[in-house]
């Protein structure tokens, strides 16, 4: 009967080992550009009016103090008097 | 035999009628020593049945001495004399506890024909509009306000004169205040106007009328009030917050220079004063008696300052509550020297010891009170400071967009015309061409035109 579990036992750590797969992980190999082969097609032409988009630019405004009521100040009325 | 003893008794009875003990208190109230009576009265009374005729006479003391004393009173002590006087203390006690229920149930015990019902208005309806009861806070202003004018038109002393037309102008302006904040204009506008130029409150209100013209888009008229303190008469009046204004509207007209004149000025010579008077204050911050002192008599570091100190302190001694206080102290100095010249010692040593305690308090109290209103307006400096900072980085920020989009504004600095300026048909005009500040101080417009208007610039610069 131990027999039988030892036979067992190293049956299921063999699957077990067996379920690792072995990864390999490689880098990209260098490319090589020939910069001065390059060709661009179109049209060449000089920067002007046209190529510069007029554009609303955006404006921060400050939060300015607004006085919107007299709170403070009924407040202190009331205390000037006692 | 029976006849005999009914004579020897009515013979007896007689002396007992002559001699009838008066209380302590009375005895003090007779000769006029009404602080001390109304301390012997507290102690004669505190732990008996109160009587109707003790209520009588507490109010009668305190119609001498002011309620000002009975303010560090335990409020369970004054709950056993349900007088007028007592409720409008403990009222005003659980309104500052925010108790608020409780205070409406106090303010509401006052009677209508008391000393103290238009001042118990006047808090009630703070009350009403801490509980954002708006209906109930506009009919105690208005009750505030009718029994303000009546007590006013009865009173035999100036002062007390002067006292209910503040409660009634405060009540007014308050209403005009609630206007504003919802918004309400020309109602606000309406109110304030119909505080008179004499009014110890009128100069207060010119920054107020400011803003409220500043809101409903008149620029002119806003400037035009703030010009007002300028004038000599009003030079002890100095608010941070209305050159702040001052310098709002001209960038709200977009008279960049105008409004960097004033932010300058402030910066070259309020904030630095400001700063050294600070200093000179903080040092004495834990003193008991330096900002009372300094109210009659500044001290040589604050003499260096100049007239300005005294601007400040001129101010807080026109305060009703300093004139209240103040005038209590008077009174017990009075009574002091009376005792001390016609009392026999036990009667002094008895008596002085609280008087001096009573006067002490109140001189503490003076002194806390002008510490917290000083501190309190340097306080405001560094935020009004920072608030012009913000409005010099706006208009340099708008100066660098002209630059960037290439224009420039409509007109130069000499601008201003007498069609720019809004009246009504009650409203008259008269030029102020070098003429000297008088009657129609308060009433100045300026007829400046926006200058919001840009034009782009034709030609452009090249080298």
């Amino acid at each position: 009967m131990r027999f039988f579990f030892y036979i067992l036992g190293f049956y299921m750590m063999s699957l077990a080992y067996g379920d690792e797969q072995k990864v390999i992980y490689q880098y990209k190999k260098y490319e090589k550009f020939d910069l001065g082969n390059l060709e661009v097609k179109g049209q060449l032409i000089a920067p002007g009016d046209i190529s510069v988009r007029e554009r609303e630019r955006k404006r921060f405004e400050m939060d300015l103090f607004n006085r919107d009521n007299f709170d403070s100040f009924i407040a202190k009325d009331v205390e000037s008097l006692r | 035999m029976k006849i005999i003893f009914y004579i020897l008794f009515f013979l007896n009875s007689i002396p007992s009628f002559a001699e009838e003990k008066k209380s302590f208190s009375s005895a003090l109230e007779d000769k006029k020593y009404y602080f001390s009576a109304l301390n012997e009265f507290f102690i004669e009374t505190y732990n008996r049945e109160i009587l109707n005729s003790d209520l009588k006479k507490l109010e009668s003391l305190l119609f001498y001495t002011g309620i000002e004393l009975l303010e560090d009173y335990d409020s369970e002590l004054l709950l056993k004399y349900p007088t007028s006087s007592t409720r409008f203390i403990l009222g005003r006690k659980a309104f500052q506890e925010k108790k608020f229920k409780l205070s409406l149930d106090h303010f509401s015990k006052i009677h209508p024909s008391h000393r103290y019902y238009p001042e118990g208005k006047l808090l009630e309806a703070q009350v009403f509009n801490a509980q954002n009861k708006l209906k109930e806070r506009g009919d105690s202003y208005l009750e505030c306000q009718v029994s303000a004018e009546k007590n006013e038109s009865n009173a035999q002393n100036e002062k007390i004169k002067r006292y209910y037309r503040m409660v009634f102008e405060i009540c007014l302006v308050n209403k005009a205040r609630h206007h504003f904040k919802m918004e309400e204009y020309k109602q606000a506008l309406i109110a304030y106007d119909r505080i008179p130029k004499k009014s110890y409150k009128w100069p207060y209100l010119l920054l107020e009328k400011a803003w409220v013209y500043y809101q409903m888009g008149d620029y002119n008229r806003t400037l035009g009030l703030l010009t007002t303190y300028k004038s000599p008469l009003l030079d002890t009046y100095f608010f941070p917050e209305a050159e702040y204004l001052a310098a709002l509207t001209y960038f709200k007209l977009c008279l960049y220079e105008d409004s960097l004149i004033i932010v300058n000025q402030f910066y070259q010579f309020y904030r630095p004063r400001f700063q050294s008077l600070d200093q000179i204050l903080k040092k004495n911050r834990s003193s008991q008696n330096y900002f009372f002192n300094i109210m009659f008599r500044p001290d040589e570091e604050l003499i260096k300052e100049g007239e300005f100190v005294d601007q400040i302190l001129t101010r807080m001694k026109k305060q009703t509550r300093f004139s209240l206080d103040f005038n209590a102290i008077f009174k017990i100095e009075q009574e002091i020297k009376r005792i001390e010249q016609n009392e026999k010692g036990v009667i002094k040593d008895k008596l002085l010891p609280h008087l001096k305690e009573v006067k002490e308090n109140l001189i503490t109290k003076i002194n806390y009170n002008a510490k917290t209103d000083i501190f309190q307006f340097l306080d405001s400096i560094p935020f009004i400071s920072q608030e012009l900072f913000k409005l010099n980085l706006e208009i340099i920020s708008r100066k660098k967009d002209l630059v960037y989009f290439n224009k420039r504004l409509i007109a130069d600095r000499s601008r201003g015309d007498y069609s720019n300026i809004k009246r009504s048909r009650f409203e008259y005009f008269w030029k102020f061409d070098g003429s000297f500040w008088a009657d129609e101080l308060g009433d100045y417009s300026m007829g400046l035109k926006s200058n919001c208007q840009t034009i782009r610039n034709e030609k452009v610069e090249e080298e």
